[in-house]
């Protein structure tokens, strides 16, 4: 008993239990304020993702329109939104996909979708065209290229993810 | 343009080029009979056909929250209320205005509307959700928007 009491004093005992204690609760104040510091870091990044929209072989030079449907969740609704592209093939077999929102004032644009420009992208709200690139044709409304969706192919297939704008040349 | 705060700060900058109004014309009723399921469906189908006819033309088309009115009401009646609508939008440089409906009724009082009136017959019922009834309405959106192109 009494070797006992000679490795561990009262005084030791007692600055054990305190440290012990006081340890603790400095973690139970910290660890919150680690988990906001870093929390951007732990942010699932559920917004860039690709879905899968076509088969690469399937793609030809002639753009295509391309539909899918991704899950929107805003502050308000849970909705299945339809997102659409243009794609095709470049020569030297790279994909281009091209976001068939008008960058004037947002009407959907169509490839050949005016007889008299069999060969550009034709927005049917004001006349607005772009080149084959995407690139607006000068002296039309819209005064950017249209925008590019991120891509990916695994596999054969073709995957999109975010439309992302441009910078005008 | 949709009637929510982003898009209507857009549309004023560029009123302009933002020459047509489309206002969707929706039936209510609060009798519980046989016709309550086809006047709720009727409803649901002509905010999809606005939404998805808005969407393709965003820049051109300002689409107004639905105009409702009671089915069992006098026709007229509601289009005397309705050119009052379009009376107050025209202070804004509208050239084209388009009602959309799947009504019947409104198609006897055409004459009387200060616009042009689409009408269409549509499917009573079905899954909105459904692949087949998605075909569908996208086949009637593209007629329509190419009736409306010839408007324009």
């Amino acid at each position: 008993m009494s070797e006992k009491r000679n490795q561990v004093s009262r005084r030791q005992f007692l600055n054990y239990t305190l440290t012990g204690v006081g340890g603790f609760m400095a973690a139970g104040m910290l660890a919150p304020m680690v988990r906001f510091a870093i929390d951007p870091v732990l942010q699932p990044q559920g917004k860039g993702e690709f879905t899968a929209v076509a088969q690469v072989d399937e793609i030809t030079s002639e753009p295509q329109r391309v539909d899918w449907t991704i899950d929107q969740v805003d502050a308000w609704y849970e909705s299945e939104v339809t997102k659409s592209a243009w794609v095709y093939k470049q020569e030297d077999g790279s994909i281009v996909a091209l976001s068939p929102v008008c960058k004037h004032l947002g009407c959907v644009v169509a490839w050949a979708g005016n007889d008299d420009y069999p060969d550009q992208f034709f927005c049917p709200c004001h006349d607005g065209r772009y080149y084959k690139d995407g690139e607006n044709v000068p002296g039309t409304p819209p005064n950017a290229a249209l925008d590019r969706f991120q891509q990916r192919i695994e596999d054969g297939t073709l995957y999109l993810g975010k439309a992302i704008p441009r910078e005008e040349a | 343009m949709q009637w929510t705060k982003t898009d209507i700060n857009q549309y004023k900058e560029v009123t302009e080029y933002v020459d047509t109004l489309l206002v969707p014309l929706l039936p209510i009723s609060f009798q519980m009979d046989s016709k309550i399921e086809k006047i709720v469906f009727q409803g649901e189908l002509v905010k999809i056909f606005a939404n998805e006819l808005e969407k393709r033309f965003k820049g051109r088309i300002l689409l107004t929250p639905v105009f409702t009115y009671l089915s069992d009401e006098e026709i007229s009646q509601e289009a005397k209320r309705l050119n009052k609508w379009v009376d107050y939008a025209k202070e804004n440089p509208f050239t084209h205005i388009f009602f959309l409906t799947f009504d019947s009724k409104w198609k006897k009082c055409e004459q009387e509307l200060n616009g042009n009136l689409l009408w269409f017959p549509s499917i009573q019922s079905g899954d909105l959700q459904s692949d087949q009834i998605r075909a569908l309405i996208k086949d009637q959106v593209n007629e329509v928007m190419d009736l409306i192109r010839s408007y324009w």
